[in-house]
């Protein structure tokens, strides 16, 4: 296979199968049909390496014969003009942020830089496995449609992008079922999924990946409640992930006992609720009274039992 | 295209091919590599590293001259090669490539104290054109937290640090003394990885909890710990609980992991998990109300009964 690539890189004028057989003598059977079968997996083999190799149908005294040629622009990476300081940055970011799958090593290779070997002292791990990676990469690079079973419906769905977010990757895009935009969570994907045609899509221009995906301080803020802002005291203990959470501007009291009222938007109740109990009696409503009063009425109705 | 796709078993020839078609661009960009070091980069053994390159020097275009030949060989232990007439350019990137790479950057670029002008941030500049019409397809959160910095500093300048530390596992506070080996990121959470003076053993403390992080002034040698994998919190010996999950509750408690998962016909799932302890448990059960019922082990049916009403005292 090297061989053909090879020389078929070197030639530069497009070469019949009977004179590659003639160059590279031994390498295929002496049979036509046998010949052409190995001629093929070869070429079928350098397409999935990312090489392709162009037919060609000849003129003049080769009329309708089909020739075989391979531009190596066409497959060569081009000198991106990559400092050593860049490279090596790379490198560093590769080897803390483990994306899973062995592509980031491979990339890295390509661009003359190498896998770090010593232990790092920080590591990110937002990892996805060299096939769902693949796919889902040809999707949303190449702009293929995916198809794929999610809560037992098969969607048919045009990858925008795809966010990994608090220890999960979500896929965004036009889900053709929905005719409308939707996010998936990758590990929900049930079954094989499947890749149709490139440039099977546009993305719209105003499409904003980090916009897509809520947050959970703005799922908090997307409802209806008659109130849109609750203030909750929150021990000492946890008090500073929720200031980093909903930041400094959302503390409205700090007390002695390091304890602190924040204010939190509650407009979506249920949300609310669920973000408030993880602290379960670490915080506690102080207002409005209408909030306070709903999540009393819910404490008490499950402390009654079920 | 790994080094090795297959985990087991030889090789198959365009699996090996394609190995040679990275390496050789990578090794004429260096000229010489030792062998071993060559081997451990592409993670192969010394010999399959040794049976490649002796199949790439074989190869090359007729009449298959000494100068038609890839120009490879292997000497007293090291790998040596000139530029030949083709594969001294390394292949284009595919999109999982580019997709790794972006995916790598935005993470980085976001960690706290990342140099958002810096020599990574111009690399991926570099890198963007690649990717058609340029767009971001990949983006990663990753979430600030406070002495994130102090504990990437204390492992690498081998630092012995105190730290509060709270425990909603046991709802108990701690002070304890600790030698940091590593920070990881792992499901959203930052950790930072050390010895405990507490319990004599390495444990992982989730760096959020951590109230207070003083180092003490006394220093070692840095005992960095590489996390290659994702930690497993669960160990064998843990409890596990049968939940039936109704929908609503279902976005809650998948985003923690789970043993077996079992969808119902009216759109619940019963889902085991494993408990790191009852007031875990507990919590879980008070966040997803009456969308998740207890069904084994029968001393936690009526936890969230209980943990509700625990609450409540906090409200009369």
């Amino acid at each position: 296979m090297i061989n053909l690539l090879a020389l078929l890189v070197q030639r530069t004028k497009p070469m019949t199968l009977k004179q590659i057989r003639q160059d590279l003598v031994g390498q295929y059977p002496e049979s036509d049909t046998a010949a052409r079968a190995a001629f093929e997996r070869d070429k079928g083999d350098l397409r999935a390496l990312g090489i392709p190799i162009e037919l060609i149908t000849l003129g003049g005294d080769q009329a309708g014969e089909g020739a075989y040629r391979v531009d190596r622009k066409s497959f060569e990476l081009g000198d991106l003009g990559l400092t050593d300081e860049e490279r090596a940055a790379l490198q560093l970011a590769m080897a803390t942020v483990r994306v899973g799958a062995s592509h980031g090593d491979e990339a890295l290779w390509k661009l003359g830089g190498e896998r770090a070997l010593n232990a790092q002292s920080t590591s990110l791990n937002i990892q996805l496995d060299d096939e769902l990676m693949t796919t889902l990469a040809d999707g949303v690079v190449e702009h293929r449609t995916l198809t794929f079973s999610y809560k037992g419906e098969t969607r048919n769905v045009d990858p925008y992008g795809l966010l990994a977010r608090a220890g999960f990757w979500y896929l965004v895009g036009y889900d053709h079922l929905r005719t409308d935009r939707r996010t998936f969570r990758i590990d929900r994907i049930d079954g094989e999924i499947s890749v149709g045609d490139r440039r099977s899509f546009n993305r719209p221009k105003d499409f904003d990946l980090q916009k897509a995906v809520p947050t959970e301080a703005e799922l908090l803020a997307e409802g209806h409640g008659e109130d849109a802002v609750a203030t909750v005291l929150v021990d000492a203990s946890l008090a500073s992930g929720v200031r980093t959470q909903f930041g400094k501007q959302s503390v409205v009291k700090e007390h002695a006992d390091g304890g602190v009222e924040f204010a939190i938007p509650c407009a979506n109740l249920t949300a609310f609720r669920v973000w408030l109990f993880a602290m379960v009696d670490h915080a506690t409503v102080v207002g409005p009274p209408r909030v306070r009063k709903q999540v009393v009425t819910w404490l008490t109705e499950q402390a009654g039992g079920r | 295209m790994a080094m090795r796709k297959s985990r087991r078993g030889p090789r198959g020839a365009a699996e090996r091919v394609e190995g040679l078609l990275v390496m050789l661009p990578w090794l004429i960009s260096r000229k010489r590599v030792k062998l071993s070091d060559m081997a451990k980069q592409f993670k192969l053994s010394e010999k399959e590293l040794m049976n490649d390159l002796m199949m790439a020097a074989m190869c090359g275009v007729p009449p298959y001259t000494p100068d038609a030949l890839i120009d490879v060989f292997v000497d007293e232990g090291e790998v040596f090669a000139e530029v030949p007439l083709m594969f001294s350019r390394p292949l284009q990137l595919n999109s999982a490539e580019l997709f790794a790479l972006q995916a790598m950057g935005s993470a980085a670029l976001s960690m706290p104290g990342a140099d958002k002008k810096g020599p990574l941030a111009s690399a991926l500049k570099k890198l963007q054109p690649l990717l058609p019409k340029g767009d971001a397809v990949v983006e990663v959160d990753v979430k600030a937290v406070k002495f994130l910095v102090e504990a990437q500093h204390a492992v690498s300048a081998g630092q012995f640090v105190a730290i509060d530390y709270f425990s909603p596992i046991s709802g108990s506070h701690s002070s304890r003394t600790i030698f940091p080996r590593a920070v990881f990121e792992q499901m959203g959470h930052w950790y930072v990885r050390a010895d405990d003076d507490q319990s004599g053993d390495i444990r992982n403390f989730r760096i959020d909890r951590i109230q207070k992080f003083t180092p003490t002034g006394k220093t070692a040698d840095p005992k960095i710990e590489g996390i290659e994998a994702e930690v497993d919190f669960f160990g064998t010996d843990m409890e596990t609980a049968t939940l039936m999950v109704r929908p609503a509750a279902l976005r809650l408690v998948e985003t923690y992991p789970y043993i077996s998962r079992e969808p119902q016909s009216d759109g619940s799932v019963k889902i085991e998990m494993a408990v790191g302890s009852e007031l875990w448990l507990g919590r879980l059960l008070l966040r997803g109300g009456d969308a998740i019922d207890v069904l084994e082990p029968a001393k936690w049916v009526d936890l969230g009964v209980h943990t509700a009403q625990a609450v409540l005292k906090r409200y009369s």
